[in-house]
């Protein structure tokens, strides 16, 4: 489970302003402001996309805009980075998935 | 032309400069993320007994000082630069903006030692914790593992602790191509952070490197293979990752004790339960801006890998364009932002104030609480001289 800090022992406490979101067409909570993968955290939700090719899950990695993992579709958009996108009221996130062809290269595996 | 100035990059370095130019340049600053302040956010260490730096702060602190002075784009991702005539043209995904003078203060970025299972759900980079943990506000999970033992990897492992969030234990990542350090390398950092300690614990820590160092020639034998707990740290220099295991996510590391130099003992793994996983293997200069010039790149490990070719003014062979922060090489922030007031002085041609500045600038270097590198006064050495040859 994760959590979120609203209590610190050196930056003391925290009050978020809580707006609704849908991920996947279900309803969540985050705090105003926040990214989508601190407020997909909060949720519990680690896997923000499935690999093109293998379907692998994929979570945040770098979570400043440099490493592309957390890449899902935002109000339609897709390959939007979600480290670097503040939640905000009604936007509606996707996880996105496997490509059913992927060409590149052309070998026997896709790859 | 729209801006006399455009500044890429909203972290320590690229304020800065906004900072001194604002009264007297039209100045657009960039930043591709959504809030001011670059790697700022998140740091969060005592510096001295009951003396905090908080990036946060900091950060407000600087942006507070242009507002209604300098234009911003946040969220704005800059794809490409160009110089024609005496004109830079900076591409976004927001338009392009033209500008005289082009403040390349993108940064760095953290390097990874890749091994099995990297790619699962709660793997990420020691940076990630911080700013979820301290900007966000979100625990990266209950317990974790950390993989890579570098100052950055400890000073953010205190930094969980002040948010409860547990560290399970803290080694090295299986040995392979590109995972090369070694039990002795570790030793090194810890000791290396007992000279420059910006904390208790970071001066507890050294203090066990050296300590050990100086009882026992051959120190590394007789570090403790299940590794010592300091300040409630449980760091393991004879310990790596071997993999990362979970179906879904995370759920466990398995680790294996070595030798001293870093050879592996067989039979003695171990699993670990943990819910996430940093990685961290030190960090590097963002150059993919300044690459896109006919430039200079110049690799010194000690500055963190390839950094433009520049001037300790900040000046680049390419005129009207300057660089400031971790992109000239990984050091701290108050560095990053001497730096950047350094650029803005060069800008504004401003000679009395970049004597004055460059002092400030050593001065800073040799009293510096958080030092990524050893050899960094040699590092800067060597590139004045490349700029002097140039
Ligand atoms: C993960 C991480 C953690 C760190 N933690 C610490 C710490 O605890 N203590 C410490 O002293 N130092 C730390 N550092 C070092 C840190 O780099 C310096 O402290 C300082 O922040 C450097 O300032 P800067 O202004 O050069 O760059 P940054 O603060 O990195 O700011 C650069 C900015 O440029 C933006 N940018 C880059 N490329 C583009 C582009 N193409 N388009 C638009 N925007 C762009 C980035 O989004 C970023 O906001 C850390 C570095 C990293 C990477």
């Amino acid at each position: 489970m994760t959590r979120r800090i609203l209590d610190h022992k050196i930056l003391g406490p925290r009050k978020n302003k809580i707006v609704p979101f849908k991920w996947n067409g279900e309803t969540y909570y985050g705090a105003e402001g926040e990214s989508i993968t601190a407020a997909l955290l909060a949720n519990d939700v680690r896997t923000l996309r499935h690999h093109e090719r293998d379907g692998a899950p994929r979570g945040l990695y770098c979570n400043i805009g440099h490493c592309s993992e957390c890449r899902v579709t935002v109000d339609g958009a897709q390959n939007v980075r979600a480290c670097l996108t503040p939640v905000r009221k009604d936007m509606e996130i996707r996880r996105q998935g496997a490509l059913p062809h992927l060409v590149k290269g052309g070998g026997d595996d896709g790859l | 032309m729209d801006y006399d100035v455009i500044i890429i990059g909203a972290g320590p370095a690229g304020l800065s400069a906004a900072g001194v130019l604002k009264d007297d340049k039209r100045v657009l600053v960039i930043d591709e993320y959504y809030h001011h302040g670059g790697r700022l956010l998140g740091q969060l260490y005592e510096e001295s007994r009951g003396n905090w730096w908080n990036g946060m702060e900091i950060a407000d602190e600087l942006y507070g000082g242009l507002e209604g002075k300098v234009e911003f784009s946040l969220g704005t991702s800059v794809y490409n630069a160009e110089r024609e005539g005496s004109l830079f043209t900076i591409y976004t995904d927001k338009g392009n903006f033209t500008a005289r003078c082009l403040v390349a203060a993108t940064g760095s970025k953290e390097n990874s030692s890749p091994l099995p299972g990297w790619e699962l759900p709660g793997v990420m980079t020691v940076g990630a914790a911080q700013v979820l943990t301290n900007f966000h506000r979100v625990a990266p999970g209950e317990a974790g593992v950390i993989i890579g033992i570098n100052p950055l990897s400890m000073v953010i492992a205190m930094e969980l602790g002040y948010a409860d969030v547990e560290v399970k234990k803290i080694c090295l990542p299986a040995a392979n191509d590109i995972n090369t350090a070694t039990p002795k390398d570790a030793l090194e950092t810890l000791m290396g952070l007992s000279r420059s300690a910006p904390s208790k614990f970071l001066a507890f820590a050294g203090g066990v490197g050296r300590r050990l160092t100086l009882l026992h020639g051959p120190v590394l034998n007789f570090f403790p293979s299940g590794g010592v707990r300091t300040l409630g740290l449980p760091i393991s220099i004879k310990e790596r990752v071997v993999r990362i295991n979970g179906t879904d996510q995370v759920e466990s590391v398995t680790t294996i004790k070595t030798r001293a130099d870093g050879s592996v003992i067989e039979g003695t793994e171990q699993e670990i339960v943990c819910d996430f996983v940093c990685i961290s293997d030190g960090l590097s200069p963002v150059n993919e801006i300044t690459s896109l010039f006919n430039l200079k790149h110049v690799y010194l490990e000690s500055l963190g890998g390839y950094v433009p070719l520049h001037s300790e003014k900040m000046e680049t062979e390419i005129e009207g364009l300057y660089v400031a922060g971790n992109i000239t090489g990984i050091e701290n922030a108050k560095v990053a932002m001497l730096q950047g007031e350094m650029a803005a002085h060069r800008i504004l041609g401003d000679e009395a104030a970049s004597e004055d500045t460059l002092r400030k600038i050593n001065e800073e270097r040799k009293n510096a609480k958080v030092k990524f590198h050893e050899d960094l006064d040699a590092g800067r050495e060597k590139l004045q001289l490349y700029w002097l040859a140039k």
